[in-house]
């Protein structure tokens, strides 16, 4: 009997999590969205009226601007494949021993703050930036307008989401047997051949996963668009901000962020749809479309393929890179600006401030036990949810997969604004435990994400033969499973960790004086003047993680059971 | 002396009114030691002179104890917007059309004598809330891009300039500064800025929209602008300590007002403590620190400004140029301001 609810069981905790911390302010959101009119002091409950919708429908404006956005997206998401897949492979074949550092380089843009990020871009676009001075060596350029536009925005955004599409990729890649490879090209299939035939198809599921996760960030982010987009560039994440928080208005504010949930999820959809007709196998569907190449280009790309591929690799190391060397730089710098770039001097002030002034450490301590939690929490429900998603049929599934992805398609500054309705609900519960449950609804979308593509790289005739053996149920888990579910589940742990540590969209709204995180505290400090403390924090931070990697890759092994 | 019932009947009424706000202050519980003031202010150097300086001395009077909530205004005033009535800060800092707005909305308190230092005020000071340091944005440019010294808000507009500037967005400090002060150099106001938007669409193309000084400053270092609108404090502390071509513009018309406000919230929890952490920050102490750390010129008339730092602050003569705008109307106007700034300036 329980058996037949076995999936409905699996994906019980986490719509049940999302039920009690995300529907209230979605509900908020949708309620504020069809106010006719703006009123911070109203009712929440009003005659519903569709004027916020019409108005920005009928808008040319607004209807550009959330055009413009999802382009970006799209252009974004591309950018962080064609960098992102060259890239996991290279992380895939990096030895052991040097794997936590391969990580740590591709986790970079994630441990520094935004502001530090975009100057990372500056500097290689600026006239008189990285690029231009290699380019003048060979007599080419100087280009003066890469800076400000579209194309500085995407590549900042990639900087910054191209870990997300790599490290889904990466367990995918990782859980395919090296043998259906020597399979191929023992069949005489040249290296192209053996890409394009076996190896690409087959890292589909974190591609998907990844260009889902991608895609739907890139359309929701609205710093890097306002830092290097010079007025040049609207997304509607700025748009909502500006709508909501500078002009109080925040029905205008929830329905320009609820369109675009809408058509984000509709992108989502569109890509399940394509990526299902592609993996036709994965259903027992016979075979669908498949990639074919015509012979020349076959030939071509042998010639080109290792070049162009290690071409890329470093062209996405060198995107990640350059704002470690920046940070190590300007965190030592003596210049009271943290966005000035010129050379005043050596000093350790920075680090002296970090360390003995100003809560740094205790923000530090407070991020650190709020993201263990909420990865530890999310971790946990997320993991039966994979499951059900990818072993079971029941009715309601695909609904509840999609209502499973909703807090990543919707802004984190819509969420914010439901909440700021909810503050005296909010402050019934200890901050610590409202924040966390508002952490581990943001970074759910991701776990399952990645989990999923997981979960379905699991080698079921380990399962079985296990349990030929007279293993039980928990014993295979823990002995099977767990083991098979390894990388997936550190990747999927570090991305859920730093989500949640770099959490400030929602945070910055509900924090308190006891639960001031790192990043709320340095966004404080931007607000006015950013200090060059910022950069001593994501240097620390760096090492920190670093050391964290090489630990945890001793501890837990982060390869496959056949690799090791 | 005879009294007849009617007006002993009006006494006896007046005095029934009355009798509540006799009790008003006495009521206001006074500061018991272990009392949290809770504090929503911006961080980094403004938060650590407000621990040295205002911190310190509260909290060894009263026992009490200080707590920050650190963020940026929107985010503050917005918190502060869903819960009035319940607030959960005692004192928050807004800027100046903000903090008027706020008043007006019931989410603050106008300013009082109940703190001393409100009668040493500059009258510009004493609206929406206390202004604990004066900051007016003027145009900011580098000297060596220049024909002549910028003298009037007109100069913008010369040919020298044109794709050079950096212009700030709007909403924000910056922003509206840029569209009141064209208005006002262009024959309108903050209720006629009509002129404002024709005269700066003559501007574009932007070298780019600016966000902030630190990105103004960014551009400056980058060769991408020339010009840019900012906070003079800010823009004469980077001339001093990182880029000397940076020049600070002191127009005929004036330098629009900016300024950072304490409010004190309605329904604060603790009224005693956050008067007198207002009056702390408005004290000597306080007020140098932020000369030299931020070069914020003070807002009380009873604070002396060190020699070597004269020169750098608001002279009396500036403060008294200054134009006084409508800031409840600048506020009120926000929301059609930007949506215009953003078709037809940012668009």
């Amino acid at each position: 009997m329980l058996a037949r609810w076995k999936g409905q069981i699996l994906a019980a905790p986490v719509t049940l999590w999302l039920l009690a911390a995300f529907a209230a302010p979605l509900a908020v959101v949708v309620l504020l969205s069809l106010h006719e009119y703006a009123d911070p002091f109203g009712p929440l409950l009003l005659p519903p009226s569709l004027a916020q919708f019409q108005l920005v429908l009928g808008d040319g404006f607004y209807v550009n601007v959330l055009v413009e956005t999802l382009l970006l997206g799209a252009g974004v998401t591309l950018l962080s494949a064609i960098l992102g897949f060259p890239l996991a492979l290279w992380l895939v074949r990096v030895p052991s021993k040097w794997r936590a550092l391969a990580f740590m380089v591709i986790l970079i843009p994630l441990l520094t703050n935004v502001v530090v990020r975009s100057l990372g871009v500056v500097l290689l676009l600026a006239p008189d930036g990285l690029i231009n001075g290699v380019l003048g060596l060979v007599g080419i350029g100087p280009f003066n307008g890469m800076l400000y536009n579209h194309v500085a925005v995407a590549i900042a955004l990639a900087q910054v989401f191209m870990p997300f599409i790599v490290l889904a990729l990466y367990d995918v890649l990782q859980g395919t047997s090296p043998r259906v490879y020597e399979a191929a090209t023992s069949l005489g299939a040249s290296p192209t051949m053996a890409f394009w035939t076996v190896r690409f198809p087959l890292a589909f599921p974190g591609l998907r996963a990844g260009i889902i996760v991608v895609f739907l960030m890139a359309t929701t982010a609205y710093v890097s668009a306002k830092l290097l987009g010079g007025g040049r560039v609207w997304t509607t994440g700025m748009l909502v901000w500006q709508e909501a928080i500078s002009n109080l208005n925040s029905p205008t504010a929830s329905a320009l962020a609820l369109l675009m949930t809408f058509a984000s999820l509709a992108f989502a959809a569109l890509v399940g749809w394509g990526f299902a007709k592609l993996m036709p196998w994965q259903s027992l569907k016979p075979r669908g479309p498949t990639l074919t190449l015509p012979v020349w280009a076959m030939r071509l790309l042998d010639l080109v393929a290792p070049t162009l591929s290690r071409l890329l690799v470093a062209c996405a190391l060198g995107l990640l890179i350059l704002p470690l060397i920046l940070v190590c730089i300007q965190s030592v710098n003596n210049v009271p600006q943290g966005t000035s770039a010129a050379w005043k001097g050596f000093t350790l002030r920075w680090y002296e401030l970090v360390f003995t002034q100003g809560g740094y450490t205790d923000s530090f301590l407070v991020s650190v036990q709020l993201a263990l939690a909420s990865t530890a929490f999310a971790l946990a429900i997320s993991l039966p949810a994979a499951f059900a998603l990818t072993r079971f049929r029941f009715p309601g599934i695909s609904a509840l997969s999609m209502f499973w992805t909703l807090p990543l398609s919707l802004p984190g500054v819509a969420i914010g604004i439901g909440m700021l309705r909810l503050l005296q609900l909010f402050y019934t519960v200890p901050t610590f435990v409202g924040l966390m449950a508002l952490h581990v609804v943001l970074v759910i979308p991701f776990s399952i994400s990645l989990l999923v593509a997981s979960v379905q790289q699991l080698d079921h005739a380990q399962e079985e033969a296990a349990q030929s053996l007279g293993a039980n149920g928990w014993r295979r888990f823990v002995l099977i499973v767990v083991p098979g579910l390894m990388p997936g589940l550190v990747a999927s742990g570090i991305m859920a960790f730093l989500m949640s540590f770099g959490e400030v969209t929602v945070t910055s709204f509900l924090t308190n004086a006891r639960t001031t995180t790192l990043p709320v505290r340095i966004y404080a400090e931007a607000t006015f003047v950013l200090e060059p403390t910022v950069y001593a924090v994501s240097a620390s931070m760096m090492l920190i993680t670093l050391l964290s990697l090489i630990v945890m890759n001793r501890v837990f092994s982060i390869d496959r059971l056949h690799v090791r | 002396m005879s009294m007849n019932r009617r007006t002993f009947g009006k006494l006896v009424l007046g005095a029934g009114v009355l009798a509540p706000f006799h009790f008003v202050r006495p009521a206001i519980a006074q500061p018991a030691p272990g009392d949290e003031l809770v504090v929503g202010i911006w961080g980094g150097v403004q938060e650590r002179i407000v621990r040295e300086y205002v911190e310190k001395p509260l909290v060894e009077k009263y026992g009490c104890t200080v707590s920050y909530v650190l963020g940026g205004t929107g985010e503050r005033r917005a918190r502060a917007y869903a819960e009035r009535g319940r607030p959960s800060f005692d004192v928050l800092y807004l800027n100046i059309f903000e903090s008027r707005q706020a008043v007006a909305d019931g989410v603050t308190q106008a300013p009082t004598d109940a703190v001393p230092q409100f009668e040493n005020l500059y009258d510009m000071a004493k609206l929406g809330g206390y202004g604990v340091a004066l900051n007016p944005v003027t145009i900011a440019y580098k000297g060596s891009k220049a024909s002549t010294p910028i003298t009037s808000w007109k100069d913008i507009w010369k040919d020298e300039w044109k794709g050079r500037i950096a212009w700030p967005t709007y909403p924000g400090a910056e922003g509206t500064a840029g569209l009141l002060m064209t208005s006002l150099a262009w024959g309108g106001d903050e209720k006629n800025l009509d002129i404002a938007f024709q005269k700066i669409q003559e501007l574009k193309p932007f070298a780019a929209l600016q966000t902030s000084a630190d990105q103004a400053f960014q551009m400056f270092d980058q060769d991408i602008a020339d010009l840019t609108i900012e906070f003079g404090s800010l823009s004469r502390k980077q001339s001093d300590t990182v880029n000397s071509d940076i020049v600070v513009a002191d127009p005929t018309e004036g330098l629009c007002p900016a300024m950072n406000v304490a409010c004190i919230t309605e329904g604060a929890r603790n009224q005693v403590l956050a008067e007198e952490w207002i009056n702390l920050h408005l004290s000597e102490a306080c007020m140098q620190a932020y000369m030299r750390e931020a070069y914020y010129s003070p807002t009380v008339k009873n604070v002396a400004i060190p020699d070597d730092f004269k020169d750098k602050l608001l002279t009396p003569e500036q403060i008294g140029r200054m134009p006084a705008f409508d800031w409840e109307y600048v506020a009120q106007q926000q929301t059609a301001w930007s949506s215009r700034f953003n078709r037809e300036i940012a668009g």
